[in-house]
């Protein structure tokens, strides 16, 4: 068997033995096992989700929610507001899901990390897997058939506003055909999510692949990592099944995601001060415009422009993104009549959203009984008065594009603001209870740095005091990147992988 | 409990002179099988909602009675009224009950096609089993 799926209790526990064994099958855990195996190494990726195939994908959100993502998509942030954490599960983990956008790591942030937490010698390195991993991942723009009209139009907004900065996304996908599904896995097997490429590679170079099966936790002797444990998990009635058991000759690399790869460590007995801690986020709304013309922003790339003109002053990335009407019918505010007439208009309504680089610090921690992560996380003012500014240009932007009016959906505000009035977006609420937002770029909780009593890894994603043990997801990024991790995160991943084999 | 969630969500997401509600949209066949995939917090959360939905007629329409008991046109104010409330709480547990309303209503064939989109080729749940290497 080179494939383990859920074993029930009445079959035998699983033990295998292998060189390194990968914890977590999306952007960083799929590019580090590929790496390993490229390398020559015999490598096991342990996934807590299912292998699904793009024939396998759902094609509803609530499939999505489903078969997908994480804890349903229910996982919220602890704080004032309950603003959902949207990560996944399943091989691919949240490549699956994403709309794929690939940016390179900005140059600040090597500068920013030297400065602030002592890591140095990763730029060249991560921009050189940056170029091979876009190789292997046919990272191309948005072909100009499958740019759809929210696109378009967001492209003449930003031209008419005068943004300097704007541009169609070039994301890890090979002739995207435009099918608006990136959100529920592209069953067109376009996109380049890991479960289609770097997996299947690292099965086929000899490795093992454990799907259903989330880790417990690391095994260590002394203080050198030796494996993992868990128990199988059936993906559709959650049942517990028989034991597993990975045992690893050389090292074992945790890329369980930022909210996952925390508690792994923490249920394995390590004890480092800055573990849980310092995690941030790209929280984000969208505000829809609406147009004379039918917009049908579910034709054409889900995501396919971006700005990221505002990305240091005043920390903000502005992008497109469609999402399906059964999630507008819930994100538009009212209910009743009143609820389906402005439903009813649909197909004339754009959503652009930001993403913002919120300098806001939370934590990653157990919950009181399980295993779940709770995730501790408020918005300070400053970063309020960015979100809040980041509304209003994507407001002015619809309105610079040709919509007559927008809907910003701020609790204690119009449902619709004529475009005459989306000035008075400037002085919206500063509380976060008034918006609705998600957390979809995640960071830390395993943060790089040299010091052990603010971080939990060093520059290659070992971990302070311990052997054998390294992290490489986005849980290891220390600072907040104000792009799109997914490049960072596979390139970072990459280079841990190469130290390991040298 | 589930007559109580789909009675709130038939008002949320009620049939119009031009538009199918949520009751036209195969809404029963979808909560039972959403009470039976979905995990125990998540179905918590919806019925919390339905109560919460159900007993606030009093705040938003200033009649003493559950919303399943109030004529269509004060339940419709209603839902208008409590999903826009100011008490952030109770707008939360109301989008709890809205979503898989709208997760039921936005997919349906019959609101796609008025969306100009096509229908949804649904929701397989299969993966891939256990396999050896040189498996298809």
């Amino acid at each position: 068997m080179t494939h383990f799926a859920y074993r029930g209790r009445d079959e035998a526990d699983l033990d295998i033995e292998v060189d390194y064994v990968v914890v977590g099958s999306g952007a960083g855990g799929a590019s580090a096992a590929v790496t390993l195996a490229r390398g020559g190494a015999r490598v096991a990726i342990v996934e807590a989700g299912a292998w699904r195939d793009p024939e396998d994908y759902p094609t509803s959100a609530y499939g999505a929610m489903r078969d997908l993502m994480d804890d349903w998509g229910a996982q919220v942030t602890m704080g004032r507001a309950l603003w959902p954490v949207v990560q996944a599960r399943t091989m691919g983990g949240t490549t699956v899901i994403n709309s794929a956008i690939c940016v390179r790591t900005p140059d600040d942030i090597f500068d920013q990390w030297k400065r602030e937490h002592g890591v140095e010698g990763l730029r060249n390195r991560v921009l050189a897997a940056q170029d091979r991993i876009e190789e292997d991942l046919f990272v191309s723009e948005v072909p100009v058939a499958a740019r759809g009209r929210s696109n378009l139009l967001a492209m003449a907004g930003a031209t008419a506003m005068g943004l300097k900065e704007s541009h169609y996304l070039r994301r890890y996908v090979k002739d995207c055909l435009g099918a608006g599904q990136c959100l529920q896995g592209c069953r067109d097997r376009r996109k380049q999510s890991t479960n289609i490429n770097y997996v299947p590679e690292t099965r086929e170079r000899g490795g093992v692949i454990v799907s259903c099966a989330p880790v417990d936790r690391v095994l260590t002797e002394g203080s050198r990592a030796i494996g993992v444990i868990g128990r199988f998990v059936h993906p559709n009635t959650r049942a517990e099944g028989t034991r597993f058991r990975v045992r690893a000759k050389k090292a074992v690399v945790v890329a369980a995601s930022v909210t996952h790869s925390p508690l792994i460590l923490m249920r394995s007995g390590i004890r480092l001060p800055a573990l849980g801690k310092f995690f941030r986020a790209h929280p984000g709304t969208g505000v829809f415009g609406c147009y004379d013309d039918p917009v049908d922003m579910n034709v054409g790339a889900t995501q396919g422009w971006a700005s990221t003109q505002f990305r240091v002053d005043p920390g903000l990335k502005l992008e497109t993104l469609a999402i399906p009407p059964e999630l507008v019918a819930s994100r538009f505010a009212g209910g009743g009549t009143e609820l389906i007439k402005r439903l009813s208009r649909f197909r004339h309504v754009a959503m652009w959203c930001h993403a913002v680089r919120a300098e806001s610090v939370g934590s990653v921690s157990r919950s009181l009984f399980g295993s779940r992560p709770v995730v501790r996380y408020e918005l300070d003012g400053a970063d309020m008065l960015r979100f809040r500014r980041g509304m209003h240009l994507l407001a002015q932007q619809h309105v610079a594009a040709g919509a007559k009016s927008v809907i910003p959906g701020i609790a204690g505000m119009p449902f619709e603001l004529d475009k005459d009035d989306i000035d008075k977006l400037a002085d919206a609420p500063l509380d976060p209870r008034a918006y609705i937002a998600i957390l979809s770029h995640l960071f830390g909780g395993c943060v790089m740095g040299r010091d052990e009593k603010t971080s939990v890894v060093d520059a290659r994603g070992r971990v302070h005091g311990m052997r054998g043990l390294v992290v490489a997801d986005a849980s290891v990024i220390p600072t907040n990147l104000g792009v799109n991790p997914q490049h960072t995160i596979m390139a970072l991943a990459t280079v841990f992988a190469e130290h390991l084999l040298a | 409990m589930l007559w109580l969630v789909r009675a709130a969500i038939v008002i949320l997401y009620p049939r119009t002179d031009d538009w199918p509600g949520a009751e036209d949209c195969d809404l029963d066949a979808f909560l039972e099988r959403f009470r039976r995939e979905s995990t125990f917090l998540m179905w918590l959360g919806v019925v919390v909602g339905a109560i919460v939905f159900h007993l606030t007629p009093l705040m938003t329409v200033f009649v003493p009675a559950p919303a399943f008991l109030l004529s269509p046109a004060l339940a419709d104010r209603h839902a208008h009224k409590v999903s826009s409330s100011n008490v952030y709480l109770v707008r939360q547990a109301i989008f709890l009950v809205k979503l898989p309303g709208g997760l039921v209503w936005g997919s349906h064939p019959k609101v796609r096609e008025r969306f100009a989109l096509p229908a949804l080729g649904g929701d397989p749940g299969t993966f891939r089993a256990s396999e050896k290497a040189n498996d298809p």
